[in-house]
C-alpha cells in the first residue's frame, strides 16, 4: 500500500455534494455549450460556403478571432470586460456559469464549424444532384439528404470535441464557478492531502468521458446505413470494421 | 408538337464552351440515343434537358413549356441514391417531398414501381447492400414514380459489371414498349439498334449527325461519325 493514501479521504471526497454537484455542473456546461456550438457551426459552416463574399469573410474572421486566441482569455474578457462594455452584463442573472457557457459557445462554435463544413463537403455531389432532379427545394436536400450523411462523418470528431470542451469547462474555475477542479482544489487546501483529492476529480472526469464514449458508438450505429443493424441476431457475424473505421 | 425540345442550347464553364448551339427534338414516345466522345457535351446536354444546369442561351421546353419540378426524369451513371434511405424510402421521397402525397400514399405508388422495376423484395435494403444492377433499377423507379412526361439516362449502364448491364438495359427497353419518351446517352449500341427512334452523334458541343439507326450503323454521312464507330465496335 502507499505510504500515505487516505482510502477514507478519497471515498468521502469521492460521494462528497462539491465534487459531484462540480461534475454536474461540468457536465451540464459542456453539453449546453456543446450543443449551442453545434448549432452556430452549422450556420458558420453554411456562412463559409456561402455564395455571398461578405459573409464568407465575416465567417473567416469569426474563425480567427476565437481560435487564434486562448480559451482562458475569452472566459476571462466575457467575465470581466463585458460588464464594464455593457451595463446588461452587470446583473445579477451574468453568474459564471452563464458567462463560462457563453465563453465556451462562441469558442467551441469556430472549431465546429470546421468539423460540421467538412462533413457537409464530405457528401457525394451526387447526392443533391439526384435531389435537385427529383424537383426537390435545396432546403429539403440538405435537411433530408446532406445532414444525415453528413452527421456520420461529423460524430467522432465531435466526441473528440466534447472532451476537449469537458477539460475547459475546468478554466472556469478562475472566474469562481463551482465545477469539479475547484472542488478538489478546496478540499487540498483544506487538508494538504493532494493525491486523495485529486484522484477523485478524476475519477468523475473519466466516468463521464466513458459513459460519452458509449453514447457515441450508440449514435454512430444509428447514423450507418444498412439494414442490418436492425436484426441484432446477424450483428455479431458482421465484422464492423466498414462502421467504425470510416473515420 | 415535340415531347422534349432543344433550341440553340449554349452551355460554358468559365473558359470551356461545352454546348455551342444544340437544337433537337424528341416526339412522344420516342427514344433517342446520344453518342460521342468524352467532353463532346452529352452529359451537359442531358443537364440542360433536365434543368440541373441553366443553359447560358437557347431554350429547353417541354410540350411547349418550361419542364417542372420532377417533369423530366433522370438517371445517373453512378445511380446517386440517398444513401441514408432504403430502396422503398428512396422511390418515396419525391412524391413526399415534392408532390406532397401523403405517406401511405406514397408508400403504395412506390411500391408497385419498386415491383415494376423487379426490386418488390429488396424494399427495405439500403443502396450499400443493393449490387449496382439493382441500385441503377431503383434510381430508375425512383425518377418514374414522379410520372414524368420524359425520362433522360446518362449512361446508366457504364459503372455497371458487364453481367448486371442487361438487367438494367431490359427495365429501359420496356419502359420504351410502353411508349416513354427517352433520351439515353450510352454506347450499348445493341441496345440503340433495337430501341432507338434515332441516333445522334455529338462531338466538341454540337450534334453532328442524326439518322435512323439501320442508317446511322450502315452508312453514316459524316467522316467524324465513321470514326467514331470503328472506334466503338
Amino acid at each position: 500500500m502507499l505510504a500515505s493514501f487516505d482510502t477514507h479521504l478519497f471515498w468521502t471526497a469521492l460521494t462528497s455534494s462539491p465534487y459531484w454537484r462540480g461534475a454536474l455542473l461540468a457536465l451540464a456546461l459542456t453539453a449546453a455549450a456543446l450543443s449551442t456550438a453545434v448549432v452556430g457551426g452549422f450556420f458558420l459552416a453554411l456562412g463559409r460556403e456561402s455564395s455571398s463574399r461578405a459573409v464568407r469573410t465575416l465567417v473567416f474572421l469569426y474563425n480567427w478571432i476565437f481560435r487564434a486566441t486562448p480559451t482562458l482569455l475569452q472566459l476571462l474578457f466575457i467575465w470581466n470586460a463585458l460588464p464594464q462594455l455593457w451595463p446588461v452584463f452587470a446583473g445579477t442573472w451574468f453568474t459564471p456559469f452563464v458567462a463560462a457557457y457563453i465563453a465556451l459557445s462562441l469558442n467551441e462554435a469556430a472549431y465546429m464549424c470546421e468539423i460540421i463544413r467538412a462533413g457537409l463537403l464530405s457528401v457525394d455531389p451526387g447526392q443533391e444532384l439526384a435531389g435537385r432532379a427529383l424537383g426537390m427545394k435545396r432546403r429539403r436536400i440538405l435537411r433530408r439528404v446532406i445532414v444525415p450523411q453528413a452527421i456520420r462523418i461529423i460524430i467522432p470528431p465531435t466526441g473528440n470535441e466534447f472532451i476537449t470542451l469537458l477539460k475547459l469547462t475546468s478554466l472556469a474555475s478562475v472566474i469562481s464557478l463551482q465545477e469539479l477542479l475547484t472542488a478538489s482544489q478546496n478540499l487540498a487546501a483544506v487538508k494538504f492531502q493532494y493525491v486523495e483529492s485529486y484522484l477523485a476529480a478524476l475519477v468523475y472526469y473519466l466516468v463521464i468521458v466513458s459513459i460519452l464514449m458509449a453514447v457515441q458508438s450508440r449514435l454512430e450505429r444509428r447514423f450507418t446505413w444498412t439494414s442490418r443493424r436492425r436484426s441484432p441476431v446477424l450483428a455479431p457475424a458482421v465484422p464492423a470494421i466498414s462502421q467504425s473505421d470510416a473515420r | 408538337m415535340s415531347m422534349l425540345r432543344a433550341d440553340g442550347v449554349h452551355k460554358r464553364y468559365d473558359d470551356l464552351e461545352v454546348l455551342r448551339g444544340v437544337t433537337f427534338e424528341v416526339e412522344p414516345g420516342q427514344v433517342k440515343v446520344i453518342i460521342g466522345p468524352s467532353g463532346s457535351g452529352k452529359s451537359t446536354l442531358l443537364r440542360c434537358l433536365s434543368l440541373l444546369e441553366e443553359p447560358d442561351a437557347g431554350e429547353v421546353s417541354l410540350e411547349g413549356k418550361r419542364p417542372g419540378p420532377g417533369d423530366v426524369g433522370m438517371v445517373f451513371q453512378k445511380f446517386n441514391l440517398f444513401q441514408n434511405m432504403t430502396a422503398l424510402q428512396n422511390v418515396m421521397i419525391g412524391l413526399v417531398e415534392v408532390r406532397d402525397l401523403p405517406k401511405n400514399e406514397a408508400r403504395a405508388q412506390a411500391l408497385e414501381f419498386l415491383e415494376r422495376v423487379g426490386l418488390a423484395d429488396k424494399t427495405a435494403q439500403y443502396p450499400d447492400e443493393l449490387s449496382g444492377g439493382q441500385q441503377q433499377r431503383v434510381a430508375i423507379a425512383r425518377a418514374l414514380v414522379m410520372r414524368p412526361k420524359a425520362m433522360l439516362f446518362d449512361e446508366p449502364t457504364s459503372a455497371l459489371d458487364v453481367e448486371l448491364v442487361r438487367e438494367v438495359l431490359d427495365v429501359m427497353e420496356s419502359l420504351a414498349r410502353e411508349g416513354m419518351t427517352m433520351v439515353v446517352v450510352s454506347h450499348e449500341l445493341r441496345f440503340a439498334h433495337h430501341v432507338a427512334s434515332s441516333v445522334l452523334m455529338m462531338d466538341e458541343g454540337r450534334i453532328v449527325e442524326e439518322a435512323p439507326p439501320e442508317e446511322f450503323f450502315t452508312s453514316p454521312k459524316q467522316e467524324r461519325t465513321k470514326r467514331f464507330l470503328s472506334l466503338v465496335e
